[in-house]
């Protein structure tokens, strides 16, 4: 059983999403390249739409795998990894938060957190409802996840992706639904997590950017 | 675990997992009810004659004028033997030693006794169902005997009320020690053995010994003169098969006692499993209704699925609540047909041991309906891992 404990190092060497492979090159500092996210650091990538950042989230997420090229996770190729090693990953390693949200709608906003923090215990009952609260949400506390607006459910999206233990938070347009000052409270909460943790940050973005100190910003 | 379950249990059809209890109890209630019936049922046949297989026939020429005048065409050439040995639906042939030497009997009872000038045979060990020890014979020890139930009848009935000698059940018969003196022809070798009957045939119309004792005694005493044996014993597939009848029919050969048992026994053994194979294809039917309506399920709730294993949940807790319905639907239908199978037979047991069957392994058939449900439990345990692996890769 491989583990990584902790995660230090996700390396993309020569990824290129299978799609892109005839195409003739674009610039980019991710696609082909050899890019290396360090845990602990706050990384941006920029990209018009359609320059498969949603793609090389799930590749680093193991979620796709239709890509030419390697990701190491501390030097060890993912693609060795088996289904049992990967739910680790996902449990101790790797938040998420996908652009497609996948929350339950048919859940409460609080189940849909207990769904995910159950697997770990990793935040108080108070911690997330202090997170709901500054987020101005938690007056949708047992409202049905479906029945929420896509800027609420972003938020409940972005508490879930905080209810693990984590080496590495990656974030696919994490505020594409949020007004500036619900932007800036996410920006908080994840940094502080973060910080609190050692984790690194991997956020991407169209243009709306969550609102944090980048230390590289890098354009696919 | 609460909350995966109820994601999960979403898009369950009950009414497709009540068609497979339905339909999975029926062809469960088959097989066992079947097959507890068959281990009652054979009794009636099998019982009074554990010696010799219904499966075994003698067989013998049949007796012409030309053989009385002195010809000696009932006996069977290695010709025909190997003929017989190669039909469809033989399995083996054995053959008929008789004595070489003269044989006298001689039973004392108390006030009584009794002698004779007598014969015996003796067929191949394996086709006797003696248990071993009761079969055996070594130098020195006494000899045991299978005789024809008809001679006791004879004895009872026919000799006995005429000569005014007691009559004799089987248990008291077999408990009489028997002197058996045995000469050769020309009188040279002469001995004394003693014997007691181990037991009675309806189907063997001989006195029977073991193999080893008529071998030895043979070679002791015989004229060297050994003749082809005019009767064979054969093991056949089916006792019921017409080709059996054309063949010695064409042969002129007779088949010796009562085939009806056999008959019955075969056709009991064809109509059970006729009944079995229905059961069988019904349950295997059932298996394909569940394992499709799990396969539903999993593929209408697929990106629940997903997610969950996104959010970091195990491949076997997603499928647990799949294996859980398949198990709870497979043994709540094998419960039922096991219940169904234990009322019918108190309904045909009281008869049927009137008739002189029951008595039947009462496990043998839940056996049976629990290895199926476990066929089935194991088939739908592996649809589930696919499932959730194609979930895992989507």
């Amino acid at each position: 059983m491989k583990e990584f404990r902790p995660l230090e190092k996700i390396r993309l060497e020569g990824v290129l999403p299978r799609v892109f492979a005839g195409d003739t090159p674009r610039p980019s500092e991710v696609w082909r390249g050899d890019v290396t996210f360090r845990r602990g650091e706050t990384v941006l990538v920029e990209a018009a739409s359609g320059a498969g950042k949603s793609s090389m989230c799930a590749y680093i997420f193991g979620s796709r795998t239709d890509y030419e090229g390697r990701i190491l996770f501390n030097g060890t190729d993912v693609s060795t990894l088996r289904p049992a090693e990967w739910q680790q990953v996902r449990r101790l390693n790797l938040a998420y938060l996908p652009q497609e949200l996948s929350l339950f709608p048919e859940l409460t906003a609080w189940e849909n957190l207990q769904l995910k923090n159950g697997l770990t215990d990793a935040v108080t009952a108070r911690r997330a409802e202090e997170w709901l609260t500054r987020l101005g949400i938690i007056d949708r506390r047992d409202y049905p996840a479906g029945k929420m607006s896509i800027g609420q459910q972003q938020r409940l999206a972005i508490v879930r992706a905080l209810c693990m233990p984590f080496d590495f938070i990656i974030l696919d347009e994490p505020v594409s639904h949020l007004d500036e000052a619900n932007n800036r409270i996410a920006a908080e909460i994840i940094a502080d997590e973060a910080r609190r943790q050692g984790a690194g940050i991997i956020s991407t973005s169209v243009g709306n950017h969550l609102l944090l100190d980048y230390q590289r910003i890098l354009s696919l | 675990m609460k909350l995966v379950d109820r994601l999960l249990r979403r898009n369950t059809s009950w009414a497709r997992v009540a068609g497979f209890v339905v339909s999975n109890f029926i062809g469960l209630a088959i097989v066992t009810g079947a097959l507890q019936f068959y281990l009652d049922a054979r009794g009636l046949w099998e019982a009074d004659d554990s010696f010799i297989s219904t499966d075994y026939l003698v067989v013998n020429k049949r007796v012409t004028g030309g053989d009385v005048l002195g010809g000696d065409n009932t006996r069977f050439s290695a010709a025909e033997i190997d003929d017989l040995r190669t039909q469809p639906w033989v399995r083996k042939v054995g053959l008929f030693t008789s004595n070489d030497f003269r044989a006298y009997m001689s039973v004392s009872g108390a006030s009584h006794s009794l002698s004779s000038y007598i014969f015996f045979e003796s067929i191949p060990d394996s086709f006797v169902d003696v248990p071993s020890a009761r079969w055996q014979w070594e130098p020195g020890a006494d000899v045991p005997i299978i005789i024809s139930k008809d001679y006791l009848t004879l004895y009872n009935f026919g000799f006995a009320s005429s000569a005014g000698m007691p009559q004799m059940s089987e248990g008291i018969m077999s408990g009489i020690p028997i002197r058996l003196s045995l000469r050769s022809e020309d009188g040279r070798v002469e001995k004394t053995v003693n014997a007691h009957v181990a037991g009675y045939s309806n189907r063997l119309n001989t006195i029977l010994v073991p193999e080893n004792f008529l071998r030895e005694a043979n070679a002791e005493m015989g004229t060297g003169s050994q003749q082809a044996p005019s009767r064979l014993i054969v093991d056949v597939s089916s006792p019921g098969d017409v080709a059996i009848d054309r063949y010695m029919e064409e042969h002129g050969l007779e088949v010796a006692g009562d085939k009806s048992a056999s008959q019955a026994s075969f056709l009991l053994r064809l109509v059970t499993a006729i009944v079995l194979a229905i059961g069988a294809v019904i349950t295997l039917l059932s298996l394909f209704i569940l394992v499709l309506s799990i396969s539903l399920i999993m593929e209408k709730n697929r990106d629940k699925l997903h997610t969950l294993l996104m959010l970091g949940y195990d491949l076997p807790a997603v499928g647990r609540p799949y294996i859980r319905l398949a198990v709870t639907a497979s043994v709540s239908a094998f419960v039922l047909a096991t219940g169904a199978t234990l009322v019918m037979r108190s309904y045909y047991l009281g008869p049927l041991e009137g008739l002189g069957g029951g008595g039947g392994p009462v496990w043998v058939a839940p056996a049976a309906g629990l290895g199926l449900t476990l066929v089935v439990i194991a088939f739908n345990i592996l649809a589930v891992r696919r499932r959730v692996l194609s979930a895992w890769r989507l």
